[in-house]
This record gives C-alpha cells, sequence and structure tokens, in this order.
C-alpha cells in the first residue's frame, strides 16, 4: 500500500472513527440534560448488608429505656422477619453518642464524619418494600426488585454521556465481597451494553484485560494496533459498513485506556498530605482507598461512581457480625475515608457538581434478633425505616429531613421512599424521572419503574 | 348453500374478522409468491423480497464471493468455520448443487446440534447455578444441555421439541429422557439466602415460567399482567393467572437441593451400569454357592435378592474361605463402581399428586399475599378463539404445550420462523423477536414471515430443512457490502437489499478462535468446563466453590460448555454481550466497545490460539516463504486470500516485528511461551495472528 493510500485511509478512518464514538459514548463533552441539572457526578457509597442507622444518626432513648423488654404485640402483626422467631426483645443502643455539626447527635464510633454533618443532608425517613438483601439491593439499585433493569448508573450514563473521552462513564469499585445481587447492580439491563458499569479492581489489573500480554511493550502495541487500524480501514473503504469505523475508534480508545485507567488509578501519585487524610495506604482492597480513587474518577469526569463495602449485615449471630465487634470495626473502616472524601471534594470545589449518596439497602429492626439463641447483640432487616447522607450535588447542606417513632420502628415524617430517591437524583442530574425512558419488550421502562416523587425537601 | 359455496363464505367470515385483527394473531394462511424477478433468484423467499424492492426502487445485491458464502454459511449452521480443506473441496465443487451439498455437509455432524442448542440456551435462561444472593452451583444441569444438543442433532421436529421440554413428564408412557427434557423450566432461579420465604420465589419462578414460554413460543410478554391487565395487548390479569395455573401444579417449591431431580445416566454411563449388572449378575449365584459351602448352617433366605453388594453380608470373624472372599472383594468393587455410574440427578418438573393439587389463585396488585379470586388454567381469550376445529381447551400443561404447536396456533409457527430467520440475518422481519403484540414492530415482509412460517409448521417442524432454504436463497447470499444509497434509503438494512453483516457472539468468537488454531476439543456434551478467566473473578459472598482453569483439553472446547454462573459468568463473554441469563434473553445487544479490543489482545483465550496459529504460518512460511505463512493466517481466519494492499501491509509488520524482536530476544520468549525453540523466528508471527484475530473481518460474518 502506498504512503499515501494509507495516509488517506488513516485520515478517513479517524473521522469515521470519532463520529461513531460520539454516537456510542454520548459525544465527547456529554450530552446535555434537559433540565437545569445540579450535579454533574454521582458518588454512591453502598454498605453491603445493611448497617445499624438505627445506632449511627438516630438515637432513641425510649429504646434504651425499654432494653430487653418485649416489642410491642404490634411489632409482629402482618410482619414477615428474615429470621427473628416468637416474640423478641427490644435492643438499646449499645454505644455512646456525641454531638457533631449543627448539634446532630451521631454514634461515637464515627467522630470524623460528625464534623462533617454540616456538609449533609441526613435523611432518617428512608424506606423500601424489600426485606432481604438481593431484592432490596435491586430495588436501590435499578428499581426493581428482581435482576434484569439497568442500573442507576447505566442510565445516567445513558441519560449524560461520558466527560472523558479516556475512561468509561461509570466506574465501580468494590471492597469486600460481591454485592448480594451481584453484578446486576451495575448491569446496563436491556439498555445498550456500553452503559454497563466498568469494574475498577483494587488489586491486580484495575480494569480486566487491560494489560498487554509479556512481550508486548507499548510500541509493539501500538505497530500492532496501527496495522489492524490500517486494515479495517481498507476493508471499510471496499464496504462502506460504519460499524466498522466504529470498531476502529473503540480500538484506538481502548489503546488511550491502557495508559489512562493506570493513571487515573494510581494513588501512590497521591501527596503523604492526602492519604494521611483518607487513610490510604495503596495497593490495598479497601473502602479507604475506594474513596480516595471515587475523588480521581470525578475528577476526570467519570459520571457515576458506585462503591460497594461488604460486612455491614449486623446480625449478631457471632462476632463477626455483631453490634460490640463487628460494627466497631467496620464504623472504623468508614468513618475517616467518607469524612477526608466530603473535606477534599469540598476543598477542590467538587462538592457543588458531585452529589456523594451514603446508605445500605434498608434498615434494622428495634429489636434483638437473638437468632438460635444467640447471646451476641444484632438486629434483624428491616424495610420500614433507616437513615442516608446526601451531600453536595445540589442537596442541602447541614439538614435532617424526616424522623421515626421513639422506637425507631416506624416513620413518622416525611417518609422517602427509595423510588423517590432515585427521581430526586435524576432531578439533581437534569433528568425527569417520568421521561427518560427506554422502549423494551413493548414497553417504556424507567428506573423508578411506576412510582416515585421528586422530593423538594432534599434540595437546596 | 352447496358445501363449495359455504367453504367461501367462511373464507369471507374468516377474512372480515381478520381485518378487524392485530396482524399476528391472524390465521396463518400460505400466501402465492409473487412472480419471480428475473436476474434474482427463483425461489419464493427471493421472489418476496425482490417484489419489495422493485418497489422501494433499490436493486438486490450481487451474490458473495463464493468462499464469503462458505464462511457466513459455516459460521451460521454450526458456529465454525469452515476448515481449509472445506473451503478448497468447495471451491473446487462447480457443480450446480455445490451450495446445496455444503449446506447438508455443515448440518450433517454434532456441530451442529452444538450451535443451536448455544442459541436455545438463551433462550431457556440455562445455568449451572441456581442465581440470587448465594448463587450455589446446579452441577448437573449440563445433562439437560446435552440432551438440547442431542435433539437438535438428532434433528427432533420443533414441535416434539416443544412438548417434551415443556411437558415430557405428562406425556402417556413417558420415558426419562421426556422428563429430563422438562428441565427446561427447572432453569428457574432459586433462593437459597437465609430467611426468605420459599413461596414467594416459588411464585417468582412459576412467574418465570409462563413470562419465559409466551415469550419464546408466543413473541408475547404478559409480565406487566401479572400485577394489572396488560395496557395494549389483550390479557387482562385473570387471563395471566390462568395460564399461571398450568405451571402452577408442580412440586418444586423453591428448595435449596432444587428436588424434585431425575437420575438421568448418559447412554456411556447407562452402558457402564448394564455391564456391570450383568457380571454381578453372574456373580451372584457364585457367591450363594460359595457361602452355602462355607456356612451350611445358615438359615436361608438371609440374602437379599437385589443389589447385590446387600447379599454380601459382613460376618465379622467368620473365617472365609479364599474364593468367598475374592467373590466379596469383586462383588463390592463391582458395587461402587455401579454407583458411580448411577449419573446426574437433574431437576425436572413433576405434576402434584391429585390429592395435594393448589388452588391457583389471583395475585392482587402481583402480590402473592394478597391472594384473590380461585381461577381455573384457560388461554387467554384472544387465542381461544382460535380452537377452529371444535378442540376443547387444555386443561393441564401438557394440552397448553400441545396447543402452542397446533395447526390452530398462527403464533408460535410465526415466532420461531422469524427468530431462527434472525440467528441468519442479524434480525427478524419482525425486529422485536420478543413482541408481536400491538406494540412490537410490524414485520417488514409480512408476507414472506407467513410464508416462511408456514414451511416450518407444514414441513415437520424440520429446522434443517428451514434453514436449507434460507441459506440457498439469493437473498441469503448477496454481497453485504454497502453502497451511499444503501446507507441513505435502508441503513439498517430492513428491505434485505445487501447480505447482512453482523458481529459474532461471544460464544461463536471464541470457537472460531480455537478453531482456526487447530485447538479446539472435539468432545461433545458432558458437564461444563472452565477455560482460563482472570483471578479474584469469582468472588462469591458465601460459596466456597472456586474457577481452576482447565489444563488439558477442556481448556478448547466450545465455548457453550463453559461453566455459567449467574452471578458471575465468564467476564470475556460478558464483553461480548452474552447475558448473566437469570431470565430468558430473546435478543442480545450487539455492542462495539473498548474492552472487546482489549479482550482480544489480552485474554489467554484468545492469545492462546494466536500462538498456535503463529506456529502454523510460521511453519508454511519457513517452507515456502513469509507471503505464504500470511497467505495461511489469511485462508485460515478470513476464507481468502490477502489483497496486494493487505500482503504488503503485514510484511511490512513483519518485518518491523523482526528488527524489533532480533535486538530484544527476551520479549520473542515472552510473547510465545517459555522454553520454546525458535522463538525469535516464531514471535514475530504471533503479533500477525493477534492482529489478524482482531480484525473486524474475523468478528464479523459478512
Amino acid at each position: 500500500m502506498n504512503a499515501d493510500r494509507r495516509g488517506f485511509l488513516q485520515g478517513a478512518s479517524s473521522t469515521l472513527g470519532a463520529l461513531a464514538l460520539r454516537s456510542l459514548f454520548g459525544g465527547d463533552d456529554g450530552k446535555r440534560p434537559p433540565l437545569a441539572a445540579r450535579a454533574k457526578n454521582v458518588i454512591w457509597l453502598h454498605m453491603e448488608g445493611a448497617p445499624p442507622t438505627l445506632d449511627m444518626f438516630d438515637r432513641k432513648p425510649t429504646l434504651d429505656r425499654l432494653h430487653l423488654q418485649k416489642c410491642p404485640d404490634s411489632f409482629l402483626q402482618k410482619e414477615r422477619f428474615a429470621f427473628i422467631k416468637g416474640h423478641p426483645l427490644l435492643l438499646g443502643h449499645q454505644h455512646g453518642w456525641i454531638r457533631g455539626a449543627l448539634g446532630t447527635e451521631v454514634c461515637e464510633l464515627f467522630p470524623h464524619l460528625a464534623q462533617q454533618l454540616g456538609q449533609c443532608t441526613l435523611v432518617r425517613s428512608m424506606v423500601t418494600d424489600q426485606f432481604n438483601h438481593a431484592p432490596a439491593e435491586h430495588l436501590l439499585f435499578a428499581g426493581a426488585p428482581r435482576p434484569g433493569r439497568p442500573s442507576f448508573g447505566a442510565w445516567a450514563s445513558h441519560g449524560l454521556g461520558s466527560e472523558n473521552r479516556d475512561l468509561p462513564a461509570f466506574v465501580v469499585l468494590l471492597s469486600g465481597n460481591l454485592p448480594s445481587a451481584g453484578k446486576a447492580l451495575w448491569a446496563s439491563g436491556f439498555l445498550p451494553s456500553v452503559h454497563q458499569g466498568v469494574e475498577f479492581r483494587a488489586a491486580g489489573e484495575p480494569v480486566l484485560y487491560l494489560q498487554d500480554p509479556a512481550g508486548y511493550d507499548r510500541a509493539r502495541r501500538e505497530r500492532a494496533l496501527r496495522a489492524g487500524v490500517d486494515l479495517d480501514a481498507e476493508a471499510l473503504a471496499a464496504h462502506g459498513d460504519p460499524e466498522t469505523a466504529a470498531r476502529i475508534a473503540q480500538a484506538e480508545l481502548a489503546f488511550r485506556m491502557q495508559l489512562s485507567v493506570p493513571e487515573a488509578t494510581d494513588l501512590a501519585s497521591e501527596p503523604a498530605e492526602v492519604h494521611a487524610l483518607y487513610g490510604t495506604t495503596p495497593g490495598q482492597r479497601s473502602l479507604a482507598n475506594n474513596c480516595l480513587l471515587a475523588r480521581r474518577l470525578v475528577e476526570r469526569g467519570v459520571r457515576f461512581v458506585q462503591l460497594h463495602d461488604s460486612g455491614w449485615d449486623i446480625h449478631g449471630t457471632s462476632p463477626g457480625d455483631d453490634l460490640m465487634t463487628q460494627f466497631p470495626a467496620k464504623a472504623a473502616q468508614l468513618d475517616r475515608p467518607l469524612a477526608a472524601l466530603l473535606v477534599d471534594l469540598q476543598r477542590r470545589g467538587l462538592l457543588d457538581e458531585t452529589l456523594v449518596v451514603w446508605g445500605g439497602e434498608f434498615g434494622r429492626t428495634p429489636m434483638n434478633e437473638a437468632r438460635d439463641g444467640s447471646r451476641f447483640l444484632g438486629r434483624d432487616h428491616h424495610p420500614h425505616c433507616f437513615s442516608m447522607l446526601l451531600a453536595g450535588g445540589g442537596t442541602k447542606r447541614g439538614a435532617v429531613v424526616g424522623a421515626t417513632d421513639e422506637l425507631g420502628h416506624r416513620v413518622t415524617e416525611t417518609p422517602i421512599h427509595v423510588h423517590d430517591l432515585q427521581a430526586t437524583v435524576l432531578c439533581l442530574l437534569g433528568h425527569d424521572h417520568e421521561k427518560l425512558t427506554y422502549r423494551f419488550q413493548g414497553r417504556d421502562f424507567r428506573l423508578t419503574d411506576v412510582f416515585g416523587k421528586v422530593r423538594r425537601e432534599l434540595m437546596a | 348453500m352447496k358445501p363449495r359455496l359455504a367453504i367461501a363464505a367462511a373464507c369471507l367470515l374468516v377474512a372480515a374478522a381478520g381485518a378487524q385483527q392485530h396482524w399476528a394473531y391472524r390465521p396463518l394462511l400460505r400466501p402465492t409468491p409473487p412472480a419471480a424477478a428475473s436476474g434474482f433468484g427463483d425461489g419464493p423467499i427471493d421472489a418476496f423480497v425482490a417484489a419489495k424492492l422493485a418497489a422501494a426502487g433499490l436493486p438486490p445485491s450481487p451474490p458473495a464471493d463464493r468462499a464469503v458464502w462458505l464462511r457466513r454459511a459455516a459460521l451460521d449452521l454450526r458456529g465454525l468455520p469452515p476448515t481449509p480443506d472445506e473451503l478448497a473441496a468447495f471451491l473446487a465443487d462447480d457443480g450446480p448443487d455445490a451450495k446445496a451439498r455444503a449446506a447438508d455437509a455443515l448440518m450433517a455432524g454434532p456441530a451442529f446440534g452444538e450451535r443451536w442448542a448455544q442459541w436455545w440456551l438463551d433462550l431457556a435462561r440455562y445455568a449451572d447455578s441456581q442465581g440470587y444472593e448465594k448463587d450455589d452451583l446446579r452441577p448437573t444441569m449440563w445433562r439437560w444441555r446435552e440432551w438440547v444438543i442431542d435433539a437438535f442433532a438428532a434433528g427432533m421436529p420443533l414441535d416434539q421439541f416443544t412438548v417434551e421440554q415443556l411437558a415430557g413428564d405428562l406425556l402417556p408412557g413417558a420415558g426419562d429422557e421426556q422428563r429430563l427434557a422438562t428441565a427446561f423450566h427447572r432453569q428457574t432461579m432459586t433462593n437459597t439466602e437465609g430467611g426468605t420465604d420459599d413461596e414467594e420465589f416459588r411464585v417468582a419462578a412459576v412467574v418465570d415460567r409462563v413470562d419465559t414460554t409466551m415469550q419464546v413460543w408466543m413473541g408475547s410478554t404478559l409480565g406487566c399482567a401479572q400485577c394489572h391487565d396488560h395496557k395494549y395487548d389483550p390479557f387482562s390479569q385473570r387471563e395471566f393467572f390462568q395460564l399461571y395455573a398450568y405451571f402452577d401444579q408442580t412440586e418444586d417449591r423453591d428448595r435449596g437441593d432444587d428436588e424434585p431431580k431425575l437420575l438421568a445416566p448418559t447412554a456411556a454411563q447407562r452402558a457402564a451400569s448394564a455391564r456391570i449388572a450383568a457380571e454381578l449378575a453372574t456373580l451372584r449365584p457364585q457367591l450363594v454357592a460359595e457361602r452355602r459351602l462355607a456356612l451350611p448352617a445358615t438359615a436361608p433366605g438371609v440374602f437379599a435378592p437385589e443389589p447385590a453388594v446387600v447379599a454380601v453380608r459382613d460376618d465379622g470373624d467368620v473365617p472365609l474361605a479364599p474364593a468367598l472372599a475374592a467373590l466379596r472383594v469383586r462383588a463390592r468393587a463391582l458395587d461402587a463402581e455401579l454407583a458411580g455410574w448411577r449419573g446426574p440427578a437433574v431437576p425436572v418438573l413433576r405434576e402434584l399428586p391429585p390429592d395435594r393439587r393448589r388452588t391457583t389463585r389471583i395475585h392482587r396488585r402481583g402480590s402473592f399475599l394478597d391472594p384473590g379470586d380461585a381461577v381455573q388454567p384457560a388461554l387467554p381469550a384472544v387465542f381461544a378463539a382460535w380452537g377452529g376445529d371444535g378442540a376443547p381447551a387444555p386443561t393441564d400443561r401438557l394440552g397448553f404445550a400441545r396447543w402452542l404447536v397446533s395447526p390452530n396456533n398462527p403464533l408460535t409457527p410465526r415466532v420461531l420462523a422469524n427468530r431462527i430467520w434472525s440467528e441468519l440475518f442479524g434480525q427478524g422481519l419482525v425486529t422485536t423477536l420478543e413482541d408481536f403484540g400491538v406494540q412490537g414492530e410490524p414485520p417488514s415482509h409480512p408476507e414472506l414471515l407467513d410464508w416462511l412460517a408456514c414451511e416450518l409448521r407444514d414441513g415437520g417442524w424440520s429446522l434443517r430443512a428451514f434453514l436449507k432454504q434460507i441459506v440457498l436463497s439469493a437473498t441469503y447470499g448477496q454481497s453485504s457490502a454497502q453502497s451511499a444509497a444503501h446507507r441513505e434509503h435502508d441503513p439498517y438494512n430492513r428491505l434485505l437489499a445487501r447480505g447482512a453483516a453482523f458481529r459474532l457472539s461471544a460464544e461463536t468468537l471464541r470457537d472460531q478462535a480455537l478453531a482456526v488454531a487447530g485447538l479446539l476439543a472435539p468432545t461433545v456434551g458432558g458437564p461444563s468446563v472452565m477455560p482460563p478467566q482472570p483471578d479474584g473473578v469469582w468472588l462469591q459472598m458465601y460459596s466456597g466453590a472456586h474457577w481452576h482453569a482447565a489444563q488439558g483439553p477442556d481448556r478448547y472446547r466450545r465455548a457453550l460448555y463453559t461453566f455459567w454462573r449467574r452471578t458471575s459468568p465468564h467476564p470475556a463473554m460478558m464483553v461480548f454481550d452474552a447475558q448473566s441469563r437469570e431470565a430468558c434473553v430473546l435478543r442480545r445487544a450487539r455492542t462495539n466497545t473498548p474492552l472487546q479490543a482489549l479482550v482480544l489482545w489480552n485474554d489467554p483465550q484468545f492469545r492462546e490460539p494466536a500462538v498456535a496459529l503463529a506456529a502454523l504460518a510460521h511453519t508454511a512460511a519457513a517452507a515456502e516463504g513469509d507471503y505464504a505463512g500470511i497467505a495461511l493466517l489469511w485462508r485460515r481466519c478470513l476464507c481468502r486470500r490477502p489483497s496486494e494492499g493487505e500482503g504488503a501491509r503485514l510484511l511490512e509488520l513483519l518485518a518491523d516485528e523482526r528488527a524489533h524482536l532480533q535486538a530484544v530476544p527476551q520479549q520473542a520468549e515472552a510473547l510465545v511461551g517459555a522454553g520454546r525453540e525458535g522463538a525469535v523466528a516464531l514471535a514475530p508471527w504471533t503479533v500477525l495472528a493477534s492482529v489478524v484475530m482482531a480484525l473486524d473481518e474475523f468478528v464479523t460474518r459478512r
């Protein structure tokens, strides 16, 4: 092939490739949402298993007073428990309380986070429909209690595109085990799979198959890429299939990701002061590392970063899942990194455009579970009320929304269903949850199914 | 009225009713193909397509090169590319029936069964695990997959294929194979998470069976009628639960052990069992005789006749004659061996006995906790009207399965014909494969669809005969090159003015890589296997199960045998749009992402074939020069010769790589694997092979 022809084809391929890329990734600059957006990015920290938010953010002196007394009979009527049998006893708080910013009472195990509540909207009145982990997680992240629907991040990618042409729009970070509902929580469902979350792994390769095999250096990879692009471009000239142009563009993006992803995930390049703030050690698989990584990713324009941290299923069947040992251990892993993330986003001017969401998939009972007579203290699954934290991205700064009754059993004020939360987050991102739809199997599907209301109470 | 007039009047009535009816529900009558257009194919398919093209003012495309046709047909019909020998033989065959002979040959072997089983597994939501949170393994489901492969390979008619899978257990005189077939509907998920309500997930499984059945066979999405009357299609919530009632009487109830199960030995296991049982049968009289000699005082009758090992009582301190001891050892060994040949226990459908049948009730707002009126099994009114011959409405699962494929049902042949067509054209005549309701897309060629549906139904439901008609049509054989007119007037090729081009499925891509490299292991059937996957992918909450990549031939089996865990399917397959199989998937997306390039470059599943293919090219090059090596790559991977420009570009890359590797020989060793002879000579070819195996033309079927 002579040089002129090759030059022509390369020129043609990159033009075609760029065009195709725009249609696939929603353009280099992302899509403009239809409504005025308050948030550009989301960092969602999911505490897998459901943390005992009753013991973290919703102090109940009456519960302490009635500790180890039988719960009211009304608690058992028409109620299905995951594990509780017989007539359970109420369980008071097991840790002390401190005053955080704005005078809000917070469990003493979270001293750093307590100081940051001034940045946050604390919602004490979350409600869900599901009392088992996987269905509740599907409901929270995909709007329906069973697998198969697109996840929140996939909807965000679909509705907003990517802001960085060298990185995916939706990234998932795991510390601990996979969530109960598995990878469905970042699946694209029936949306095009370009929108599915890409798992960046904390150890080993940050993206599967990113690293070239032994024997390839960057120059060899580039020579191979160029040869492939030239050959594809010649084929494209012969048959004119736009998919081939897209494939060329995607190969070029893959080649760029081989550099951009290791750069974005290189925590070691952060100064010591930042590591001290988060409590991070590069190379570890930890929530702290993932908090710092999340900040680096939104800084680079990743639209939706979803963190899952496992180990919060505080049933009290052993020291491994009880309120006295496991809960303080998890608190220590969460407190400083989450506070650091809020501080760090704020001082970099990123908190205004980044919405941080923290919480689990449901709440936990005011009663002690005592499964099979266990002597360890813990709480069973409870869908009727739980707390979540929101910060930045157009939410109120320093607000408490909603309330529960004196035992933390039911919401008494401003119930916020998980579908309402989804509608509100979409609204902050500039999308009407009733209009961001996708036609599949003869129906227009949306994240909030046929439910959800935008809740102005949560917005600044 | 004279009889002839009566028929005519009835036809008029049917036609009048049909005019009101949604197209998909109209009676299926064979349309007459239009007069054939000159210069295009002369078969009915081509006549329908040509008429539409003439009306649109687009000419059909010229035929694809014969080699392109062969690669296309081979990938479509058996999911594996032509071998170099097959290619040479086909190109040398200039007889008028060369394509027909080739099509027959491509559909002859077990690879045909594997390829169509591959297709069916998505519809059946096949997996090797239970799904939901714990996602424990289902280590015996492969036995049902084997049933599917065998059924396709043996040419089982699709109506029988349907009835056996949905209700084989209820067939009069049902054998083990028919019972095994019903594992189709035991692919539903089982929830073993602690604290879950088994009834809730049994209900979810039954709902899934209704949804899956109606989508796969009827192209009807009833899911929303579970909670309320369907918004668009004529299905009420009551009718949903009447359908549900057909499936509500099986014994399974979300048990962690997936009972009820059927012991389903393979043919080989049955043969082995028979051999051992025969030897035991000859051994038993000897044992009895020897034992009487040794212990004459023992009362008669202590030896139970079956099984033999029970007959061998351990008498502790009684000294044994050497002959008896030897017999006992042999009998014990045989018995242990017999246990090993019992075969897998596969979850199947089994109907509840009459005294334990459930009362099916409507679930108000879709909640099983809020039961409403009791309902009996019945067809939705819109379908019940089809029972033209006065046949009674089906009352049980078997009746329902038979009704699905009865001549009175116009929807099933339309849906299946369309779905099979889409496997060969990348999209259906109705693009919404899953929705033939009023919200679905209408067919691009309604008469062609009906003609195909009649062919399928009236042709004995033979998949092979149906496929052969299609692949021999001129429509199928057109070149897939796109002109400016195509892009402007018909970008999605709905009019079929050109051949179809689409990216291969995740499984076919992997199979093709193994095949062109000569690595593909030929074993058919058997348990699922574990090819390489990255470490740490199978992180699971409770399960201690681990992924151990196979080292022997199982490393290189066809991808339909790859172990399929719902919460963690093989990541490279997911990158190419495989689904997690939590529910039935009627239409996979076909995406084009950067991660796909990374898999093709870096996944050991593609790297190892690249090295094997490179060795073949290197050998050819050593004997006949570099161009011969490049020609081999092109022939094996793309079924053609390289153009002058392509050849020159690869020779340039080869020279570049040689120059660089000469300078850094340790890289050469890394490329081909440590300790391999002649690494520096071979290594540049691995780069070339890897480039070719990531080419658009390689990953696309054109």
